[in-house]
């Protein structure tokens, strides 16, 4: 009884429990529904701030007893608490309220953007406002709307000042772009210094129009109008975070794109690719047939005739020069049921290993490194820990930029004042924000991966009971890291040693230490050893297998996670099976009904090798632009080219289809179903929003075709019966079932019940004990080889806008806000040769030069230069070499050694271009 | 409030103030200079708009004020003397129309005619002399003369002690034991002085007990209420005993940074508190006799005008560099205060009487007064009185005692007094006699001791004037935050307005209405004080005022 009492308030008098902490708001939503309370300046994902008072409720802290007005949202329930939510004073304190804004509110609702979805009006119908009857006076309806930004608009005169928009902009996003000046009556949202969006820093995340109850912010696609009523639900492909996305349709059109506020991996936010960057689906240039080329054109054919051309072709190829001269190259872009689909083609009717992925440009070494020291080679914890983790580590990662949602969630942390670590040769946003940025010179993540061990022994910091526990090899990695020459790597870095000792120290000492590592750890060519040495360093400070500490690397592309766990890697089956084993080779030939391949294929750089020696005759790739995104574009359009027979199945034009025998239209990830599998190994469910342009079909149903014209016996495309064949082969897919996977999906491994897992390694790791593997810091050969001959190290990054090869960023508005690459210098550097800002610069490598535009910043040290390569004219990856990660075979973009001048007759040549 | 924007200017701290910082961009001729706050942005990893918008929230540097000469007290002090139009007639003698802006009060209510120029504020019969203090603002300022006086026993005024006096007692106190003095201080009874009335004591053990590392002493020095001007007599006459009670408190508390926030319309107040606040930091580290050592650092911090942050959370915000605008509670600032960490944020005149407790003993201290109410309370009388001036009054002298004794009654025939603030009580003459000087009788006659501003309203004066005035200094003031009180009184000041200007009557019910949701609806002690002395008016001066409103609804016709 007494715990009842202590627990207990009273809604228009119901006893209901309440929870400790929680708001009259709360806690009477929780009881009743989401609207049993009316707000204006309250949203899901913002904190509690008090200002509308239209949430206002009467509270007596005894039956019958005096009742005082609180505004339910920041008033604590209390034990006993009597409180009346729609008692006459409080239904007229909210009609006066009400009839207040709109003394200062347009009455245009008819014309009005939102009609019909606006807060302000449910609020307005629902007190009942019928007059207002202040005379006219003081108002802002004159403001002016800005229309200055692609994707942003706001329409002031709208504004109640509820700040909703500036608190998302500050709470959810952390890009502080919006504020108000002036106070009282006069208070008004600005952008910046009372500037355009278009001027102003905003990132475009459309967390404020979101947010926005009326339509004083909103953006060109109107995303709070109500015309779109058919509303599905689906899954981002814009980078491995996974957002949840909202999508309007109406009459088979795309008309907006909002974030689901329930949704665990993002909350109602996302970026402005996600939001914003979804016109490319039915762009005019989207492939809209098959096309074969014929005397050397592309020509329009049938599907008919191209899955008979190349069922020939292919069987021809394999029957002369065996299955071994054909390769495939599967896609993260796709979904898993796809990427399940291509290798099964490849493996088990072509009958090769010879597949292979765009991972093996970005996170192979993820997948060999994690898989070597504990056993499984994805992320250990899940995003949403950062609430739990003392101190975050992110190293050779720019999240704000590439995982902006996740990158935002760090952020909040960071300037929450939480510690973070950024080991990254730039001052990337992040950076700025860290108490510890270790600037090290691109190429030597090992060495100061190297000196932070060091220092947490040498501190006695090693958490010994774990290593003890869970761990071998130990004793051996410690002398070997104790014997360093720190000196030498102190050098070779260009690190303070005490800056590292700093970080390491407030690594070791954080209760619980979390990292994310991305493309500056992996592609390198001791890649696959620095995603060893970050595992080394959760291992040795017993960051395993609890909430708020692992090893989480951050995927590039949406389904790279996926694209892996389905066994795109010529080593290993799906579910991460070795193919050179007797018994999985036994059980894969059972379970595809065919004999499977028992030797090791050909990842793509050895597939360009073989390309060029011709002993590889075929390629299908499958949604990637290898010569743009691949290294050292000479090199690979010549190996493409020297195929007998180049297969592109893509959703617009790129480089790589160019060159193609056999372009096939696939569908956009808008136009089909299936899963993608986020970088927290969340499987979620992406759902068929509009039917495929033209004759496109999906990826995985030409992949089906073609099995079956080549005589394999495969069911139709689904991502239902896809999933239940996936079920059967992959173990951690055990439970996973398409029906089930729900609105949050579920994290693997999946057992058959149907759990989930949030955390990996709780306990024991997948492959016992986790092994401490030392491997010393060597120089890349790329350094060693040209240092001499070109000074300057180029490295590459992303900007927020664009998405990798720019493909389908590219044909949006994203266009409009950043328009090409540029290149980063140190003021210094760019003195030295004369450069000044916007000049043309020529960089050259040992490999070929490219002309790029200077962007002179401090952002990157002396000597270092950086470069984007979102837009293919520029061809940067002609200057990029083919050095590899020793193990994974990664491409080392990170550090190319060039020299720079001042580009001569830039213009002149360009005019000669055209 | 921006926990983000808060956490990062909490790196910095009090040593690279944001507020300060923010204030420096402020040009007085060009305005603000949104290169040198884009930088300042980029150090402090914040955004432009919150340096801009934070600027943009006070008078003194909001754009609309770049290249404003001279001010011209609007406050209700000068408003009810009638003296500044003749003022502002002078003041456009030597000024273009656009150099002279307006400012809510200056402190100068006991002679009026208040103005300021250049860092100096002049009253009385300074306007006569505007040449030689335009051309030597510097020297030409000389301070203001005004009557002091106590009834019963002083602790702030006749009795108080020198500088000297007060370190030496501050020496003592940091070697005796913190308990006992808290003991002391809970015997005491002390309330705060700057209307709440809320226990010291409690306060001061609610930080004490916090185990976070970091904690601060704020004063509110931000004495905004016009015709309240105690605080500046403290400030500028007795620094060393709000020094010494800042200093007192965090020694107790264990808080080792105190800020002094002052509002910048006592330009004099500011340098003398400085200067008064380095011989206390000079006392710092200080060795114990037991080995401890204590740290304390006093920062004295310049407001910029605004009157909201006379409110604690405003006041925080404002010190963080934020815009100043009313926080939801909880937390409270004991627990979550300045920078996040627990504060006292206490009054400038509640810290003055720390002295009295420190060195007479808490017994002393509530023997005088009330009961709820002990000590003494500072009283400021306007110029309508025969001797205006700053009074000390034992909490429970009868009101009249005061103005009739040490006031000595007034000039001129006057209807009302309104005590307390802008948000007091507008208490009718005939009414003082059954007040006492104590937070209880104010309280229970309907009205608010608050600040203990006395200000009088002669009989000419037209109270729908004086209610307007009202409205418009909180539509001025009003932070803009909750919605009540952002729309409302913008609207309660141009019902008002037609209602004199235009003889358009007020619809009575749409005007209780109004009252009742600021009252009720309103965030904030501005939105939500304003009816009180807006009923007070309707209530014991209905004959005046009902020609203005509709008429009152009957049984008949409801």
């Amino acid at each position: 009884m007494s715990s009842l009492t202590t627990t207990i308030a009273y809604v228009n008098d119901m006893p209901c429990a309440f929870e400790p902490g929680e708001s009259i708001l709360q806690f009477t939503r929780r009881h009743f529904d989401e609207t049993a309370i009316p707000t204006l300046c309250d949203a899901p994902n913002l904190e509690a701030y008090g200002s509308c008072r239209v949430c206002s409720v009467e509270v007596a802290l005894e039956k019958d007893g005096p009742r005082r007005t609180k505004a339910s949202c920041h008033t604590q329930v209390e034990a006993g608490m009597f409180i009346y939510t729609e008692s006459p004073a409080i239904q007229k304190l909210r009609k006066n309220i009400i009839e207040l804004v709109l003394t200062d509110h347009p009455l245009d609702c008819l014309t009005c953007e939102v009609n019909g979805n606006c807060e302000l009006q449910d609020v307005a119908a629902r007190v009942g406002i019928r007059k207002v009857r202040y005379p006219a006076g003081e108002n802002h309806l004159d403001r002016e709307k800005d229309l200055s930004h692609p994707y942003m608009t706001s329409d002031l005169s709208k504004c109640i000042l509820c700040y909703r928009c500036v608190r998302a902009c500050d709470e959810v996003q952390g890009q502080l772009v919006l504020s108000v000046m002036g106070r009282g009556f006069d208070s008004k949202i600005i952008k910046g210094f009372d500037q355009s969006f278009f001027d102003s820093d905003c990132v475009s995340c459309g967390a404020c129009a979101q947010a926005c109850p009326t339509s004083a912010i909103s953006d060109i696609y109107q995303s709070k109008a109500e015309v779109g009523q058919d509303k599905v639900r689906s899954i981002c492909t814009y980078c491995g975070v996974g957002c949840n996305l909202e999508v309007s349709v109406k009459n088979g059109e795309i008309l907006s794109i909002q974030a689901p506020w329930e949704a665990e991996v993002n909350k109602g936010h996302t970026c402005l690719k996600g939001r914003y960057a979804f016109s490319f689906y039915n762009h005019p240039e989207r492939l809209r047939y098959p096309m074969i080329r014929k005397n050397g054109e592309l020509e329009r054919v049938t599907w008919d005739e191209v899955y008979d051309y190349l069922a020939e072709k292919i069987s021809a190829v394999r029957k002369e020069n065996g299955p071994d001269a054909i390769g495939g190259i599967s896609s993260s872009r796709c979904t898993n049921e796809e990427n399940y689909l291509m290798q099964k083609f490849i493996r088990a009717v072509v009958g090769t290993n010879n597949i292979d992925g765009c991972a093996r440009v970005c996170h192979s070494p993820t997948a060999i490194g994690m898989q070597r020291t504990f056993g499984t080679g994805a992320a250990t914890n899940s995003v949403a820990d950062l609430q739990f983790t003392e101190c975050m580590m992110v190293i050779g990662a720019n999240p704000t930029d590439a995982h902006p949602v996740t990158g935002a969630k760090i952020k909040q942390q960071a300037m929450k004042g939480k510690t973070l670590i950024v080991i990254d040769p730039r001052k990337t946003e992040l950076a700025r924000y860290a108490q510890h940025h270790l600037q090290l010179r691109p190429g030597t993540n090992m060495a100061v991966l190297d000196m932070m061990l060091y220092y947490i022994i040498k501190e006695g910091l090693d958490h010994k009971d774990f290593i003890e526990a869970r761990t071998e090899g130990y004793e051996e990695f410690r002398t070997s890291i104790l014997n360093l020459n720190i000196g030498e790597l102190e050098q070779v870095s260009g690190v303070p040693r005490e800056q590292v000792r700093a970080a390491a120290i407030a690594y070791a000492k954080a209760g619980a230490a979390m990292s994310f590592h991305g493309l500056g750890v992996t592609e390198h060519s001791q890649g696959t050893f620095t995603v060893m040495q970050i595992a080394n360093l959760a291992m040795i400070t017993g960051n395993i297998g609890r909430p708020g500490c692992g090893v989480n690397p951050l995927r590039g592309q949406n389904n790279v996670q996926g694209m892996a766990d389905m066994g795109v890697q010529p080593y290993q089956s799906a579910g991460y099976f070795d193919v050179t084993n007797p018994e999985v080779i036994h059980k894969f030939s059972e379970f595809y009904g065919v004999q499977v391949p028992t030797e090791i294929g050909l990842t793509i750089p050895q597939m360009y090798d073989a390309a060029l020696e011709g002993k590889l005759k075929i390629m299908w790739i499958m949604g990637e632009d290898l010569v743009q995104s691949d290294p050292n574009t000479n090199k690979v359009v010549k190996a493409l080219k020297s195929l007998d027979l180049l297969i592109v199945q893509e959703i617009f034009m790129t480089e790589t289809a160019k060159i193609a025998d056999v372009v096939l239209p696939g569908a956009s990830f808008l136009e089909k179903e299936g899963t993608f599998t986020n970088g927290e190994r969340r499987i979620q469910r992406v759902n068929q929003v509009v039917k495929p342009v033209g004759e496109s079909k999906a990826d995985g149903q030409i992949i089906v075709d073609i099995m079956n014209r080549m005589g394999y016996k495969q069911a139709p495309y689904s991502a239902k019966t896809m999933l239940e064949e996936i079920a059967l082969i992959v173990p951690f897919f055990a439970g996973v079932k398409w029906d089930e996977l729900g609105e949050q999906g579920k994290q693997w491994p999946v057992n058959a019940d149907g759990t989930d897992t949030k955390i990996l390694h709780v306990g024991t790791f997948k492959r016992g004990k986790g092994k401490f593997h030392f491997k010393e810091f060597k120089e890349t050969r790329e350094i060693t080889d040209h240092q001499k001959d070109f000074p300057y190290i180029l490295t590459t990054n992303r900007v927020l806008e664009h998405y990798n090869a720019g493909t389908m960023t590219r044909r949006t508005p994203n266009v409009e806000l950043v328009t090409e690459d540029l290149l980063l210098i140190h003021p210094e550097d760019a003195a030295k040769h004369n450069i000044v800002q916007g000049d043309w610069v020529c960089i050259e490598s040992a490999r070929g030069k490219v002309d790029i535009k200077a962007h002179l910043t401090e952002e990157v040290k002396p000597g270092i230069l950086s470069t984007t390569f979102h837009f293919p004219e520029l061809m940067v990856n002609i200057v990029t070499s083919d050095v590899h990660d020793s193990e994974a075979k990664c491409p080392e973009f990170k550090v190319v050694s060039v020299r720079i001048r001042k580009a001569r007759r830039v213009e002149e040549r360009n005019k000669l271009k055209v | 409030m921006s926990k983000n924007v808060r956490n990062l200017s909490a790196r910095k701290g009090l040593e690279d103030n944001l507020f300060e910082r923010i204030a420096e961009t402020f040009d007085e001729n060009t305005g603000l200079d949104t290169q040198a706050q884009s930088e300042l942005a980029d150090q402090f990893l914040v955004g432009n708009a919150n340096v801009f918008g934070a600027a943009s929230f006070y008078d003194f540097l909001k754009p609309e004020n770049a290249g404003k000469k001279a001010f011209a007290c609007t406050g209700s002090a000068c408003l009810l003397a009638g003296t500044q139009d003749a003022v502002r007639e002078k003041l456009g003698e030597h000024f273009k129309p656009s150099q002279i802006g307006d400012v809510y009060c200056l402190g100068r209510c006991h002679e009026n005619s208040a103005f300021h120029i250049q860092d100096h504020n002049h009253s009385g019969a300074d306007i006569n002399r505007l040449t030689d203090i335009i051309d030597n603002p510097a020297t030409a300022s000389v301070p203001d003369r005004y009557n002091v006086g106590a009834v019963g026993p002083a602790l702030l005024t006749t009795n108080a002690p020198n500088e000297q006096q007060a370190l030496e007692a501050l020496v003592a106190v940091l070697d005796s034991s913190r308990d006992t003095l808290m003991e002391e201080m809970q015997v005491s009874g002390l309330r705060g002085r700057g209307g709440a009335g809320f226990p010291t004591a409690i306060k001061l053990a609610a930080v004490r007990n916090e185990t976070n590392d970091t904690k601060y002493i704020v004063c509110n020095a931000d004495e905004g209420d016009p015709g309240a001007f105690s605080d500046r007599y403290l400030l500028e006459q007795r620094p060393h005993l709000v020094l010494f009670g800042m200093a007192m408190a965090g020694f107790l508390t264990g808080a080792r940074e105190g800020v002094v926030y002052i509002r910048a319309e006592y330009p004099e107040a500011i340098t003398i508190t400085e200067k008064c606040a380095e011989a206390f930091n000079a006392l710092f580290p200080f060795q114990r006799s037991d080995g401890e050592t204590v740290q304390y650092k006093l920062y004295v911090m310049k407001a910029r005008g605004a009157y909201i942050c006379g409110e604690e959370t405003a006041l925080l915000s404002s010190i963080e560099g934020l815009r100043p605008e009313v926080r939801t509670r909880p937390p409270f600032p004991v627990q979550s205060g300045l920078y996040g960490k627990p504060t006292v944020v206490s009054n400038v005149e509640t810290l003055a009487n720390l002295y009295a407790i420190a060195t007479g003993g808490g017994a002393a201290f509530k023997a005088i007064g009330t009961g709820k109410s002990s000590g003494t309370k500072l009283l400021s009388l306007d110029s309508h009185f025969a001797n205006p001036g700053i009074y000390e009054a034992a909490m429970g002298t009868p009101l009249d005692e005061v103005l009739y004794g040490l006031g000595g009654g007034f000039r001129k025939p006057v209807k009302a007094l309104h005590i307390g603030g802008p948000l007091g009580g507008l208490v009718p003459l005939h009414k003082t006699k059954d007040l006492t000087v104590d937070f209880e009788s104010f309280a229970s006659n309907g009205f608010l001791l608050g600040h203990a501003s006395v200000l009088s309203i002669p009989e000419a004066f037209p109270l729908v004037e004086y209610l307007e005035h009202l409205f418009a200094f909180t539509a001025h003031e009003s932070c803009g935050k909750c919605f009540p009180c952002r729309i409302g009184s913008v609207r309660g000041k141009e019902l008002l307005e037609g209602a004199r200007k235009q003889q358009r009557r007020i619809d009575r019910e749409l005007f209780a209405d109004l009252l009742e949701t600021l009252e009720k609806g309103s965030l904030c002690a501005l939105g939500g004080g304003l009816p009180l002395p807006v009923k007070n008016a309707m209530k014991y001066f209905d004959e005046e005022l009902k020609a203005f409103f509709t008429p009152q609804a009957t049984a008949h016709n409801v």
